[in-house]
């Protein structure tokens, strides 16, 4: 018995003498290991080579919102003009469980439309509604609706800020109303069409409408329209006729059927001079925009720094050939990205790991993104391509676009500061 | 069972479980630990190859002692199977540069079997610490990174130690002399991290790791003289070639151990009172830089029955690694008593040690318990 338990007392012991807690303020040089951490900084001026840019990747129909913007300026000025279209019930519509009827017309509509992004600074926004051919798709331009865009508005102007300001946010005289939503910071507009500016042609249109935008306001008239979930839905209350007499029917809600934006000026082409009067013997690396525009960065990573060192930072440091382009408040975010496989413009981009910058419009300032965790992934991986994918982290949710000196400017070309630690001496007395 | 038998049974359940409780009393947060600071930038903290009844009397019983594994000769008298197990826990007190810390260290620093085998031949067999590399310093400073002056933490830790593996073997030639010899394999492992944390976040932190494996290889030999009735001697040399230390399969330092030679003096005027004296020399300058020679020396006496003695040592000499042109000195005082259970067939032995290492600045005072158990089924 007493052996059994001086066993057992023998077995504490063991368990007890195994626990430890180490740590202790270090008094250097004296007192410290002899190995210490290395720290280097490098400038990798020459690694990045074969950058290219490539446009497309998501243009403004596929869009998840519908960019409005009216920003004069004294050399283009810059005009976004949602555009949208509501496809109709037809030339009838049931009176009864058992008849239909013609559709004589509407008595009146409603379109709601959700204002998901907006600048605080926006005074007296305004919007206008023109009525485009319903004809419009994903090739219409804005050349090609200019000319609807001339008539007169279909309603009188809603006065975004007088709207807010009504008891309620309602109108009384119009019927127009809007809602703040101040958790998701969205507004929604409820404006009331009379039969004049909602008209229903069951005819020869089967009903379908569409409807333009132009936006103003005091300054920095820029703001995005929802679509899909928060797109614009119309509520038509229509006149029907039901044995030579006419009934009112409220039928379901249409969401928009197409949905979209145009604006004006175009972005330039990939390969044209952005210095107006300079000479800019290359094509620039562009991000962003409307079809937005990807650049591909290929990097010669060192094999010092990939096989035996831990990278604490990396800051991929370009330089703008020219003033980022945007609406002054839409500043905009871009990301650098790798890639599963280089395939040039179609090279599938890893979701995984990405960073960012945030890019303000008219900035000439010099960019840097910290790529950090990319790096630590090529170094860890050393089958990862080492190529960098720099776009607009909302694609085509901003007008705003910058362009960047490519590696074949010597003077501005990308670089990559890389910090890092050289293997810690372990095992050395 | 009788009486008397449970009786005794429950004191060494008592006596073990206050032992234990000596052990592992140690307050959860206040107290940091690790070994010598010295050991820092040496190789380590040398091990003591004694049992905790050899330390209670500052080492001096060391040379005579079976079941320390400093000499092999005694083994030849040790009669019968034995097997021996220590603990101990420091609580040190580090000066250095005006702060003072408080660290604390447990260790199990001893294992070991032994017995007969033939009638003039006992072999032994256990380990023993040859190295403590159990370490952790953190650092606070600044440098200038990408033209800003960063300030970080850096936190460098060892864990782990170097073990020496002994066979032993010896023999009784004679009424009067005794002899030994052993082979010892030294291995071990140390988990080695370095982290540096930035104040800047940007920056990330710093954290690499590896395992550093050791090795070596060594031998002794040592004899055991009776001059007279109560009084010995007893002289030891020991060479080890050197501890390769290895990363990954790659050899990152290989570093020559001392070679060590040692005698002591024993002295046995009546059977209740025991004296003992021995010194020992190391060659631990071809360790490198920062390593030096050293003499120890200790002396102790043992009263009282064996069955439950007194013990009294005292000790100093050198300690190998420091900074600066001299070896830090270290000098301590022990005390220490034991308790022999179940008809002599176990023993707890209990010590006491406080100590003082000085050099280079730096002033360690520690505290150590001690805890030994032995069993002879």
């Amino acid at each position: 018995m007493t052996r059994r338990r001086l066993a057992l007392v023998g077995a504490v012991l063991l368990v007890a003498a195994c626990v430890e807690r180490l740590t202790a303020p270090g008094h250097c040089p004296d007192y410290c290991p002899s190995g210490q951490i290395t720290i280097v900084d490098t400038l990798l001026t020459t690694s990045i080579n074969r950058d290219s840019s490539h446009r497309g990747y998501v243009v403004s129909y596929q869009s998840p919102v519908m960019l409005a913007a009216f920003l004069p300026d004294t050399t283009a000025t810059l005009d976004g003009r949602p555009i949208f279209r509501f496809n109709g019930f037809g030339p009838r519509l049931p009176v009864s469980s058992v008849d239909t009827g013609q559709i004589r017309g509407a008595d009146s509509a409603r379109l709601q439309l959700y204002i998901v992004r907006r600048d605080t600074a926006t005074h007296n926004l305004r919007l206008q509604f023109y009525r485009l051919p319903t004809t419009i798709d994903t090739t219409t331009t804005f050349d090609s609706v200019a000319a609807a865009f001339n008539n007169a508005p279909v309603r009188p102007t809603v006065y975004v800020d007088t709207l807010l300001a009504q008891p309620g946010g309602k109108d009384p005289v119009t019927g127009d109303s809007v809602v703040v939503d101040t958790v998701n910071h969205r507004w929604l507009l409820s404006l009331k069409f009379d039969a004049a500016a909602a008209r229903y042609d069951g005819t020869s249109d089967s009903g379908a409408v569409a409807y333009g935008i132009r936006i103003a306001a005091d300054s920095h008239a820029s703001i995005a329209l929802g679509k899909g979930t928060f797109g614009p839905v119309l509520q038509w209350y229509l006149l029907v006729d039901s044995l030579t007499m006419t009934v009112a029917r409220t039928p379901g809600a249409l969401g928009a059927r197409f949905a979209s934006f145009v604006f004006n000026p175009p972005p330039a082409p990939l390969d044209s001079n952005p210095v107006t009067g300079g000479t800019f013997p290359y094509s620039t690396l562009a991000v962003g925009g409307v079809p937005s525009a990807r650049s591909l960065l290929r990097v010669a990573f060192p094999k010092f720094i990939r096989d035996s060192s831990q990278v604490i930072r990396g800051t991929l440091i370009l330089v703008p050939a020219v003033p980022a382009r945007g609406a002054p408040a839409d500043s905009f975010v871009i990301e650098a990205r790798t890639v599963f496989a280089d395939f040039g413009g179609k090279s599938p981009i890893d979701p995984r790991l990405g960073d960012t910058t945030v890019i303000h419009p008219d900035s000439t300032g010099t960019v840097k993104i910290e790529v950090t965790n990319l790096l630590q992934l090529w170094a860890a991986d050393s089958t990862h391509p080492t190529v960098l994918v720099l776009r607009a982290q909302a694609e085509a949710q901003f007008l705003g676009e910058i362009r960047f000196y490519p590696s074949v400017a010597a003077a501005f070309r990308p670089t990559l500061q890389v910090t890092f630690v050289r293997p810690f001496p372990f095992g050395v007395p | 069972m009788t009486q008397a038998d449970r009786r005794t049974g429950g004191r060494a359940a008592g006596t073990a479980v206050l032992a234990a409780m000596l052990l592992i009393a140690m307050p959860p947060d206040r107290l940091t630990a690790q070994d010598s600071q010295f050991g820092i930038r040496g190789l380590g903290t040398p091990g003591r190859w004694e049992s905790v009844r050899s330390r209670s009397t500052g080492g001096a019983f060391g040379p005579f002692d079976p079941l320390s594994p400093l000499m092999e000769a005694p083994l030849a008298d040790i009669g019968q199977l034995t097997a021996t197990a220590a603990g101990g826990t420091s609580h040190r007190d580090v000066l250095v540069g005006g702060t003072t810390m408080a660290l604390r260290t447990t260790r199990f620093p001893l294992m070991g079997v032994a017995g007969p085998v033939a009638p003039r031949l006992a072999v032994a067999a256990g380990f023993t610490t040859y190295l403590d590399k159990s370490w952790d310093v953190t650092l606070r400073d600044s440098f200038l990174l990408r033209g800003v002056l960063q300030r970080y933490t850096d936190e460098i830790t060892s864990d782990g130690s170097v073990a020496d593996v002994r066979l032993a073997a010896a023999s009784r030639l004679s009424r009067r002399i005794a002899i030994g010899a052993a082979v010892h394999v030294l291995a071990g492992s140390t988990r080695m991290t370095a982290e540096r944390r930035f104040d800047d976040s940007t920056f990330h932190p710093v954290q690499q790791s590896a395992d550093v494996r050791y090795d070596g290889f060594g031998v002794s030999g040592s004899v055991l003289i009776g001059l007279a009735p109560g009084l010995s001697i007893a002289g030891w040399a020991r060479s080890d070639n050197r501890l390769r230390a290895k990363v990954a399969d790659t050899t990152s330092a290989v570093t020559d151990l001392p070679l060590m030679a040692g005698g002591g003096l024993l002295i046995v005027p009546s059977p209740s009172a025991r004296f003992a004296a021995a010194a020992a020399w190391r060659s631990w300058s071809k360790a490198g830089a920062g390593a030096f020679d050293t003499w120890t020396w200790s002396a102790g006496a043992e009263f009282g029955s064996r069955r439950m003695p007194i013990r009294l040592g005292a000790r100093g000499g050198q300690v190998p690694f420091g900074p600066g042109p001299k070896a830090p000195t270290e000098v301590a005082g022990s005390l220490g008593t034991g308790r022999a259970f179940a008809q002599g067939r176990a023993f707890v032995d209990l010590g006491l040690e406080r100590l003082e290492r000085r050099g280079g600045g730096l002033t360690e005072r520690v505290w150590t318990v001690l805890v030994g158990l032995t069993v002879r089924p």
